[in-house]
């Protein structure tokens, strides 16, 4: 074909030029939907341990996102010696299969958040949010006061609950699926896997963990750091042979 | 695909009457030429598409099915801790697998010095002293130094200085590596609604007549009573002197030093009191971490002797 | 067929041109400015004055929307309408509709910037508006596409100038990259709050599938589209190559969807993934720069006119930092490079060498040779032209070297191992280390933004001369009239 029949022809270019830049995305994003080794089994004794976020865990992660965490902060480590070191196993994609949106970041003015979960105390977490110069002299990471003064609203849990679940994260509405949330993810976890009990869970959590050192309220900060606290931590690697997560690459 | 043919090769040095274009013109005066490709543009672009199909032939690449290909002849050998030989296609996770295991030889020669060696040895010889400074600096940067700072001086009334010789825990080099190793539970009730305040004026006042301090001797002695009585029960974590307790961590409170009451920061003996009072009426509840999760053994012993080394270890 | 001007200027919607324009240096200033204001909230980060609204995650967005669709978009608009117009020798197909693109874009870029300062975002990085703003912005792209296609069909030049080609190819694969990435599950009808359609390694190949082609075809092949339009018009020369930017239009616009996972090499991404990304993206070098070549070459006849032009100036120098900001991205493309460069300031320098030596450089060139033929008058000041041209440079040579240092730096310093195989630096000594180059890159946006007032102050002028020259030279005409009765 001539190029003068395109170029004396709209229809022709805009059909070809859509055809030709549909390839790439197709041939790399939907073989990752079919591909076994994309995403890692992660089971100890048959039991899935990454598992959804708990109510609280998802207002924090709405949190996270609201604030822009993210744009300094990535939850990605890589296989390198010094991030090993520095942050421990390099992450899973296992890991973030629940997390609608990713949060792996592209720039690291802050450390790798990955696994940051229980690395540092609650109280630390709250004193380091309101003003991290207060415990890091040089940080240049901004101060969020208002976490701890804002009430955190979870009114609307169990909806967004059910759009999570409506894009694939098994939260269970019905006996049925709370069963085999039992089976998957053992009893512990299915119960607060349940949409019909989300805010009581939700509350039960802050008040259980008090992470914001103030037990009269639920803020935003119980749930910030009740995300970050969970980070990383789904996945105990001592129960994994060494060498195992590579045999998915 | 070719291209328009009435047109003529012509020089870039061209000037623009003599020039052939292709001989279209849009919006009056928007011309072309028909340069060819320069070659070295089509040569380099070949050389591109070279170095793509051997990436492709050497490493895992395209999609097929529910698998992919793996690359050939570039496989990932070494030899684990086991002493088994593992073979992998390329990929990136044992890449660092392999590089785990050399740089873990590499080390091996101080990690087993190390592991043997008691704190006094690592101490006096300069190989095993230079290794652990060297391990623990970064270490305790990135781990600790957001709660127990820099250097260790720790922010009174929340975390513990570790460059003194006054220790909650125990100053031995064993008692800081189980701290390490464990974490710790600060804990002492709250006393706001068991006394009055009144009462938890007294205590105070007796508080701080342990550590020397020139109090009023009527309250004194009634904190006195309520210290070692059933009342406040004090003594039975701080002990009738008011030493504290290693096994839980209680404080010494006869020594000067203090790490939850900022009492040396305060000039009067009433904003002293403040702040002693303010201890025993919202109690305490601080963590230490547990880190045996997220270090080696070698790490945390290392971590230990740093901390042993930074002031006052016992 | 070389047709010579049968339409008149008047039957060209000019208007329509001139909106976007002006809302183009409008957002770009405030773009720009927000730049600058986060760059110093990294260097002091007491600017941040514990106010929600504009701590640096809720700002850094609102910049690059700013930038990006305000400031890039809208220039992308007006130019797209001019050159469709001009090329094509017809009317802008509609009235309605290019009056509703402008205002359902302004109103999606504004609203987008306020929402992320109240703290309504998606999280994805460069498609962080809120799904009813998606929404809009699908509409109004789809009005633009219809409006893009109709004017194509009804030209009156059998063939379709190459800068069309470009502007359709940005057209279409936004449209696609939009609607794909941004796919979500609103909470409610009333809630501003969604969830995506896909989670973890999927959903980051998506939104890198969508953010790296946001880069590939609304930074640049939508700018090479403005490019060969007004660099042949202002160099009154011909384009060097025909045969070239065919080649390498469809090679360019084939291998960058290809590419986005370079964002994601040593990931949790399957290596064959990154590895297609990786040689994809070294495919991308030859094709990238035939765009260069073709436009360098067409100046090169007009070499004389880089001392007194400078409008010729701002293309050559933008032309010269697209070279570059297309070999270091393949550079950085590479496994081995990108594990230095990633989640570094390398990222952001390179960002900036495109965005600021390309994408802004080449719409003040083109704006220069624009602005004075929407307004029918010359440039208020062509010192001030100058003036803007030497800022802007002084401002990204600060910058880009500035973060080259930062993020080369600050990758060998996370990396570093002493004699004994221990980590060398500890995270926060490079925080320590970054403080300098932030100051430099926050001096060199200064300049920069200095420099996009300066255009703005002169483009108000020019403005306020052609108006009164109008208003003279009707009073002109009004006074023969009247001396006439
Ligand atoms: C302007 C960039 C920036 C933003 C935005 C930011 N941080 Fe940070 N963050 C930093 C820097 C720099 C550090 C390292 C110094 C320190 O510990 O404060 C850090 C450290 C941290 C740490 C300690 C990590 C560790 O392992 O020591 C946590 C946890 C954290 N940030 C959470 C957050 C959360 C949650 C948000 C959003 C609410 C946030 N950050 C927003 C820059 C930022
Ligand atoms: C989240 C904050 C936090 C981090 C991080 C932290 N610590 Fe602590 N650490 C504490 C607190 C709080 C205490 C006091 C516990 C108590 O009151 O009983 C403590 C106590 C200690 C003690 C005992 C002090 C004494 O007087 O007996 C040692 C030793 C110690 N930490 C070492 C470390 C080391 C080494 C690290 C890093 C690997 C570390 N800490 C990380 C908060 C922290
Ligand atoms: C259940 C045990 C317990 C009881 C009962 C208790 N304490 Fe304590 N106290 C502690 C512990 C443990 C600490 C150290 C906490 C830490 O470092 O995290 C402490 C710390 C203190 C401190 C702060 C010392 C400093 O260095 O800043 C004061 C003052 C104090 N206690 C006074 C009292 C008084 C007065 C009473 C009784 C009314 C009392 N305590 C009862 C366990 C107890
Ligand atoms: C005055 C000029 C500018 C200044 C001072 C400036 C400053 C900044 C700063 C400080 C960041 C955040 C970097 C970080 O997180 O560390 C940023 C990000 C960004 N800016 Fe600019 N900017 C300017 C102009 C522009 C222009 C004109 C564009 C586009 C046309 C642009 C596009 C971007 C993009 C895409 C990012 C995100 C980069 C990434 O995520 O990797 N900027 N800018
Ligand atoms: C052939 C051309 C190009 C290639 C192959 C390329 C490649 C890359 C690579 C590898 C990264 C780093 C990704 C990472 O490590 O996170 C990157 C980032 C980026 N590039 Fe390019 N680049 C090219 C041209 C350009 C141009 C012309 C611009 C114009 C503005 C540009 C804008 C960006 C932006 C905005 C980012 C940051 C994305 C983010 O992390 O938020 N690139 N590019
Ligand atoms: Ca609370
Ligand atoms: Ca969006
Ligand atoms: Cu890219």
């Amino acid at each position: 074909m001539k190029h003068e029949t395109i170029e004396t022809n709209a229809a022709w270019l805009i059909v070809l030029v859509f055809i030709v830049i549909s390839i790439g995305g197709l041939a790399e994003i939907v073989p990752l939907y079919f591909i076994d080794d994309t995403v890692e089994d992660v089971k100890v004794d048959g039991i899935e341990t990454v598992r959804p976020y708990s109510p609280l865990e998802v207002r924090g992660r709405d949190i996270y996102m609201r604030e822009g965490c993210y744009l300094c902060h990535s939850q990605m480590i890589r296989p390198f010696r010094d991030e090993a070191l520095r942050y421990g196993h390099y992450s899973l994609a296992a890991e973030s299969k629940f997390d609608h949106p990713f949060q792996w970041g592209s720039k690291r003015t802050g450390p790798d958040l990955a696994r940051v979960g229980k690395k540092y105390s609650n109280q630390w977490h709250v004193e380091h949010l309101t003003a991290p110069r207060s415990v890091v002299k040089e940080s240049i990471m901004p101060n969020y006061p208002w976490l701890l003064k804002t009430d955190l609203e979870y009114k609307d849990i169990a909806e967004r609950m059910k759009a999570l679940k409506m894009v694939g994260v098994p939260y269970s509405e019905t006996k049925a699926e709370y069963e085999a949330n039992v089976k998957r993810f053992g009893k512990d976890v299915a119960k607060f896997l349940d949409v019909n009990q989300a805010e009581n869970n939700l509350m039960a959590q802050a008040l259980a963990n008090n992470y914001d050192g103030n037990k009269s309220n639920i803020t935003e900060m119980d749930a910030l750091v009740a995300y970050l606290q969970v980070l990383g931590t789904m996945v105990d690697f001592s129960k994994f042979e060494d060498g195992y997560f590579s045999t998915f690459r | 695909m070719s291209t328009d043919s009435n047109s003529k090769v012509q020089g870039s040095k061209g000037s623009k009457q003599a020039v052939q274009t292709t001989g279209h013109a849009w919006d009056g005066d928007i011309q072309e030429f028909n340069n060819p490709l320069p070659t070295w543009w089509v040569w380099a672009f070949y050389a591109t598409i070279v170095f793509a199909v051997i990436y492709w032939v050497l490493y895992p690449a395209w999609p097929i099915g529910r698998d992919y290909t793996k690359g050939v002849m570039n496989d990932i050998e070494y030899t684990d801790a086991s002493g088994k030989t593992v073979t992998r296609h390329w990929n990136t996770r044992s890449l660092l697998d392999k590089e785990m295991v050399q740089a873990k030889a590499e080390q091996k020669k101080y990690l087993d010095q190390l592991a043997a060696a008691s704190i006094e040895e690592i101490a006096k010889d300069d190989e095993k002293s230079n290794f652990a400074y060297s391990m623990a600096k970064v270490l305790f940067a990135d781990n600790c130094a957001a709660c127990h700072q820099p250097g260790g001086a720790g922010v009174v009334g929340s975390y513990p200085n570790l460059a003194d010789d006054d220790w909650l825990w125990g100053g031995s080099f064993k008692d800081i590596k189980t701290t390490i190793t464990n974490g710790r539970n600060g804990y002492m009730p709250s006393f706001k609604a068991a006394l009055s305040s009144e009462k938890i004026d007294d205590v105070a006042e007796y508080v701080l007549s342990l550590s020397k301090h020139k109090t009023d001797a009527a309250k004194t002695a009634r904190g006195k009573a309520i210290f070692n009585g059933q009342e406040g029960g004090c003594y039975y974590c701080h002990t009738k002197a008011g030493t504290g307790m290693v096994s839980m961590g209680s404080a010494n409170l006869t020594d000067s030093i203090w790490t939850l009451a900022d009492v040396p920061s305060a000039d009067t003996l009433e904003a002293k009191k403040a702040a002693v009072k303010q201890v025993i009426m919202n109690g305490v509840n601080r963590k230490m971490p547990v880190w045996k999760e997220r270090l080696t053994d070698t790490q945390i012993k290392i971590l230990a002797f740093y901390v042993h080394q930074l002031g006052g270890g016992k | 067929m070389s047709a010579t001007s049968q339409v008149s200027p008047q039957s060209y919607n000019y208007d329509i041109v001139k909106m976007f324009t002006i809302m183009a240096l409008v957002w770009g200033i405030l773009g720009m400015f927000t730049g600058v204001y986060i760059a110093s909230e990294l260097t002091w980060p007491i600017l941040n004055f514990d106010t929600p609204e504009i701590t640096f995650g809720r700002l850094r967005p609102v910049h690059t929307t700013l930038v990006i669709f305000g400031f890039g978009g809208s220039a992308l608009f007006a130019t797209s309408y001019y050159v469709v117009q001009r090329t094509c020798q017809t009317r802008l197909w509609g009235e309605l509709l290019p009056s509703y693109t402008f205002w359902g874009w302004q109103i999606a870029v504004a609203s987008a910037a306020v929402s992320y300062m109240l703290g309504y975002t998606q999280a994805r990085e460069y498609a962080e508006m809120v799904w009813p703003i998606d929404i809009l912005i699908a509409v109004t792209w789809v009005a633009y596409l219809v409006i893009y296609v109709m004017t194509l069909r009804k030209r009156s030049q059998p063939h379709i100038y190459v800068a069309n080609w470009f502007f359709i190819a940005f057209i279409l694969a936004t449209a696609i990259l939009h609607i794909f990435n941004n796919m979500a599950m609103p909470v409610g009808l009333f809630s501003l709050s969604s969830y995506s359609l896909h989670a973890g390694v999927q959903d980051a190949m998506t939104q890198w599938w969508y953010g790296h082609n946001a880069v590939g075809f609304f930074l640049t092949a939508a700018f090479l589209g403005m490019m060969y339009y007004f660099v042949p018009k202002q160099a009154g020369r011909p384009v060097y190559s025909y045969r070239l930017s065919i080649i390498h239009f469809w090679a360019l616009i084939f291998l960058y969807m290809w590419v986005g996972a370079h964002h994601l090499h040593w990931t949790a991404l399957p290596d064959w993934t990154s590895t297609l990304a990786a040689t994809f993206s070294i495919l991308l070098l030859l094709p990238s720069w035939g765009g260069m070549i073709n436009g360098i070459m067409t100046l090169s006849g007009a070499w004389e006119r880089l001392r007194s032009d400078p409008v010729v100036r701002f293309l050559i120098v933008a032309l010269a930092f697209y070279g570059m900001s297309t070999f270091e991205g393949p550079l950085m493309s590479l496994k081995s490079v990108n594990a230095l460069s990633h989640y570094t300031d390398w990222t952001i320098g390179h960002v900036h060498s495109g965005a600021l030596g390309w994408v802004a450089m080449v719409t003040f060139g083109s704006f220069y040779h624009l602005i004075p033929r929407l307004w029918e008058t010359e440039f208020y000041s062509k010192r001030l032209i100058n003036v803007h041209f030497y800022l802007a440079v002084v401002g990204i040579i600060l910058y880009i070297s500035a973060l080259w240092v930062a993020g080369i730096g600050q990758g060998l310093m996370w990396r570093a191992f002493d004699s004994y195989g221990n980590l060398a630096y500890t995270f926060i000594e490079t925080v320590e280390f970054l403080h300098l180059p932030y100051f430099m890159r926050t001096l060199g946006g200064a300049f920069f933004v200095t420099g996009i007032i300066v255009m703005g102050y002169n483009t108000y002028m020019t403005i306020r001369k052609s108006r009164l020259e109008k208003a003279e030279f009707e009073a002109k005409i009004a006074a023969k009239m009247a001396s006439a009765q």
